[in-house]
């Protein structure tokens, strides 16, 4: 009876927003969130990688909604999906249900690249050298001092 | 011997000799005879007698298909593809040598005309490889065209399905002309080119029938300045050019019109780009200057166009060494040294390549610094007239008015090579009108005869004076249409005003006692393609005295030749570098400002006889360079000495103020006040006793002779040709 009074006065709703905001680290921490990741999710940290992703499952929430990732701070507002490294892409994206560290088939070798995410877009980024001859040559000064 | 016959064969037809525009004193000589009246596809045309038909049809616009016949060349009559039926013949005639008869019914489009076409048009394909897809000409071949357009769709010609077609062995003519014989058709409009044109008897024919070959009969290079005209003159793909074979087709290419730069005459030139690249320089059509020919330094020297360039600013660091800038740090080093110098050590030269906008606003700059040493390379005496009056310093003649001539008096000039065309255009008049020819100076080969009367300076001055017993004087004196021309090395010398002075003295005398009032004797060839426009605007010719006021800042505005030494300037002169290659002039420089060559601009270039002419940009300047006025008008805003013109049209507006000629395009004014510069000149004929030389005497040292043409790998590889075929012995 209570519980339905609760529901119909939507009070379970008030305290899963209280226990969002406060999951979140008080009202200005969740005004940050909010800001930073346009909406407030409470949920279960289930790991984090080594870049200092945290990734979180809820599964009130509905199915493709339920796990999510939080980026790392030092990212700041820049951050994107290519910071995702490849571990944690396949649980993030309902390939599998296991976590990275569950999974016995994703053996780690010390041979393998660190995930770079994507540098498009900076300096940072792939630029394929010309294979065609210049149309112009330029003119090369000759150097005047052998030092 | 070339001479004699066909002066004969051209007596039959004036027209031909004289079909052009500009021939305005010839027609003043010859009485009109009657005309002839007759019918091509019973339409009536009236033309002078000794007309061909097929010039007669092309009256009326209709158009004969023809493989030998060129305009400019002697009738051959030998492709027979202008045959047309003629009523009441019982044969069709070729129409290229069939001269018009009264009341001729020539029927251009008749059932036997066209089966006469069809059937020569068989023949000529029954030898002709079937390779226009790799073919150079493809695209822009007459026999392609005529054939889709006149020919049969078969052939009967089934032997040559066993026997093959006639295979002709390639010939080597040298690095610029590539040659694929078994496309030949045999029009031999290259063999009457070499010989008539060029004056190179190289070219002709051997064996008959199917044996029958165009060449050289032994191996050996076209040894001539002219040659890459026989490209376009071949019908077919069997003369192509080497340096852009199998580099595009026709209809992939951008055409702009342009002006070579690389000689003084300002030839007509069409510059065919793709993507952004110049591909090859064609010569476009100009009766007063260059008809349809082109010399081969303007039109190959092209690929220069992509070495050596300049495509960023350059300052030199603190050990010398030139380095990479933005233009900003460029700009403000330029002006501030440019502003910091005092204006009494501030000196301009410009090269030989600068267009007149970038002249002007290098001399506006100058000026509004307080400093008049604006110079040119070049020098010109400036005793006298000086650079005055402009009639001292142009061809006074005009070009096209040279092969209307009947003597002509060459004094220090090596035409072939300092002018080609104008070599070509004296070499027409020898061969068609009888013009003799003298020449003072060292002895070269002109390609044809001329009375050298020695290479002594005071020849010309015993001419001048008339005390010479010369049989040239003589004739130079009764002739009726003289030409002088002094080449503008000459002027040089210490003895270069006495010179002028003599030369201007015999021209005037020459000239007051023509009947023909109006033709103008005295010519001066320049040497460059700025000087006239230079000299027009107002720079003063020759850097030599300048110099010794030891500088502090020096700007080059293309100056490439040399003259300009960092050993001639003092140790802390600041040398600014303005141009488009990375020549004599950007190894010296502190500073390097990257400009655009002749293609890449829209530039103003006057030429010998003082006829303003534009480039059109044709590419867009490689990397950083930019335009080489709006350089100088952004150094003029860093510097505090703003110039007024923001636009090509504000600048263009500023070269008429100086000069209206300069912006009069196409145009050639008349020059007056001959007689004032004679006046002016006669102090100074001083006794002369020195020599006569000149720079260009063979033809290896014509290939290169500028900043472009230096860095061209083609002209590179004609100069290692030219001279080895010199240790050939043929």
């Amino acid at each position: 009876m209570s519980n339905s009074i609760i529901k119909i006065l939507a009070l379970d709703k008030v305290a899963t927003v209280l226990s969002m905001i406060r999951q979140n680290g008080g009202v200005f921490g969740s005004l940050y969130k909010l800001y930073r990741q346009e909406e407030l999710k409470d949920g279960k940290l289930v790991g984090e990688d080594s870049f200092g992703n945290k990734y979180y499952e809820n599964p009130r929430y509905f199915y493709s909604r339920n796990r999510w990732v939080e980026y790392s701070d030092k990212f700041n507002m820049n951050y994107d999906a290519s910071q995702v490294p490849a571990e944690w892409y396949g649980w993030l994206h309902y390939k599998t249900d296991l976590l990275p560290h569950q999974d016995p088939g994703r053996p780690k070798y010390k041979w393998m690249a660190e995930h770079t995410e994507n540098l498009s877009g900076t300096t940072g980024q792939y630029v394929p050298y010309s294979t065609t001859r210049p149309k112009v040559e330029a003119w090369m000064p000759k150097p005047k001092t052998s030092v | 011997m070339l001479r004699q016959p066909l002066s004969r064969a051209l007596g039959l037809s004036p027209s031909r000799v004289a079909p052009l525009t500009a021939r305005k004193f010839a027609e003043q000589v010859q009485a009109q005879p009657d005309n002839v009246e007759l019918f091509i596809d019973d339409q009536p045309v009236s033309v002078p007698p000794g007309t061909t038909v097929l010039q007669a049809a092309a009256q009326i616009g209709v158009e004969i298909p023809r493989f030998c016949y060129h305009e400019r060349l002697a009738v051959a009559g030998n492709c027979r593809m202008c045959l047309v039926e003629v009523e009441k013949s019982p044969k069709p005639i070729a129409a290229c040598a069939m001269p018009v008869m009264k009341g001729m019914r020539v029927k251009t489009n008749s059932d036997l005309t066209r089966r006469a076409r069809e059937g020569v048009m068989e023949f000529l394909l029954v030898n002709h490889p079937l390779d226009c897809p790799i073919c150079d000409q493809g695209g822009e071949c007459d026999l392609q065209d005529q054939s889709m357009a006149f020919g049969s769709d078969k052939s009967r010609f089934t032997d040559i399905h066993f026997s093959g077609k006639r295979a002709v062995e390639d010939k080597d003519v040298g690095p610029l002309i590539k040659t694929i014989m078994t496309r030949c058709i045999h029009c031999t409009r290259c063999i009457r080119f070499a010989s008539e044109v060029a004056g190179v008897d190289d070219f002709g024919t051997t064996g008959r029938g199917t044996e029958m070959q165009v060449g050289t009969y032994v191996e050996k290079m076209f040894l001539s300045e002219l040659s890459g005209n026989i490209i376009d003159l071949c019908p077919v793909g069997a003369l192509t050019s080497k340096p852009y074979s199998f580099a595009a087709r026709p209809w992939e290419t951008r055409r702009i019109d342009s002006v070579d730069v690389l000689d003084p005459l300002g030839s007509n030139i069409v510059v065919a780009t793709r993507t952004n690249e110049v591909l090859r320089i064609l010569p476009r059509t100009n009766e007063e200057i260059n008809e349809e020919w082109l010399s081969d330094k303007s039109r190959f020297a092209c690929d220069g166009l992509k070495r050596q360039r300049l495509v960023t600013p350059m300052i030199a660091d603190s050990r010398g060494n030139l380095t990479p800038v933005d233009w900003e740090e460029a700009v403000v080093a330029a002006a501030s040294a440019l502003r910091d110098c005092p204006p009494d050590k501030l000196l301009a030269v410009a090269g030989e390549l600068a267009d007149a906008e970038s002249l002007v606003a290098l001399k506006d700059l100058l000026n509004r610094l307080g400093s008049e040493k604006v110079c040119t390379e070049q020098y010109f005496p400036l005793e006298g007239a000086g650079t005055d009056l402009r009639s001292s310093y142009v061809l006074n003649t005009k070009i096209a008015n040279v092969e209307d001539a009947d003597f002509v008096l060459l004094i220090g000039t090596n035409v072939r090579f300092e002018a080609p065309l104008l070599n070509a255009r004296i070499r027409k008049a020898f061969i068609h009108k009888e013009t003799d020819i003298a020449s003072i100076g060292p002895k070269v080969d002109l390609t044809y005869e001329y009375i050298h009367v020695g290479d002594s300076a005071s020849i010309v001055k015993d001419f001048a004076t008339g005390s010479s017993s010369h049989e040239a004087l003589k004739r130079l004196e009764s002739a009726k249409r003289p030409v002088v021309i002094i080449g503008a090395d000459q002027l040089k010398s210490a003895e270069g005003p006495a010179l002028l002075a003599y030369t201007q003295e015999l021209a005037l005398r020459l000239q007051d006692k023509l009947a023909d009032k109006e033709w103008k004797v005295l010519n001066v060839l320049q040497r460059t393609a700025s000087q006239v426009a230079a000299l027009d605007i107002g720079y003063k010719p020759g850097v030599g005295k300048h110099l010794q006021d030891g500088p502090k800042v020096v700007f080059l505005l293309g100056a490439d030749a040399g003259v300009v030494t960092r050993e001639s300037l003092p140790k802390d002169c600041v040398v600014i570098y303005q141009g488009h290659h990375g020549d004599v002039g950007a190894a010296i420089a502190d500073i390097v400002l990257p400009g655009a060559a002749y293609t890449e601009k829209r530039g103003t270039y006057v030429n010998a006889e003082g006829r303003a002419q534009q480039t059109l940009p044709a590419v867009t300047p490689p990397g950083r360079a930019r335009e080489d006025w709006k350089i100088i008008r952004a150094l003029s805003e860093v510097c505090g000495a703003r110039l007024p013109y923001d636009s090509l049209d504000e600048v263009r507006d500023r070269l008429g103020e100086l000069s209206p000629a300069l912006v009069c395009y196409g145009e050639v004014q008349n020059n007056n006040y001959f007689a004032q510069a004679r006046q002016l000149a006669q102090s100074l004929q001083k006794p002369v006793s020195g020599k006569l030389d000149v720079q260009l005497k063979q033809l290896e040292d014509f290939f290169m002779t500028d900043a472009i043409s230096r860095a061209s790998p083609t002209m590179a590889k004609c100069v290692q040709a030219v001279i080895k075929q010199k240790q050939s012995p043929y």
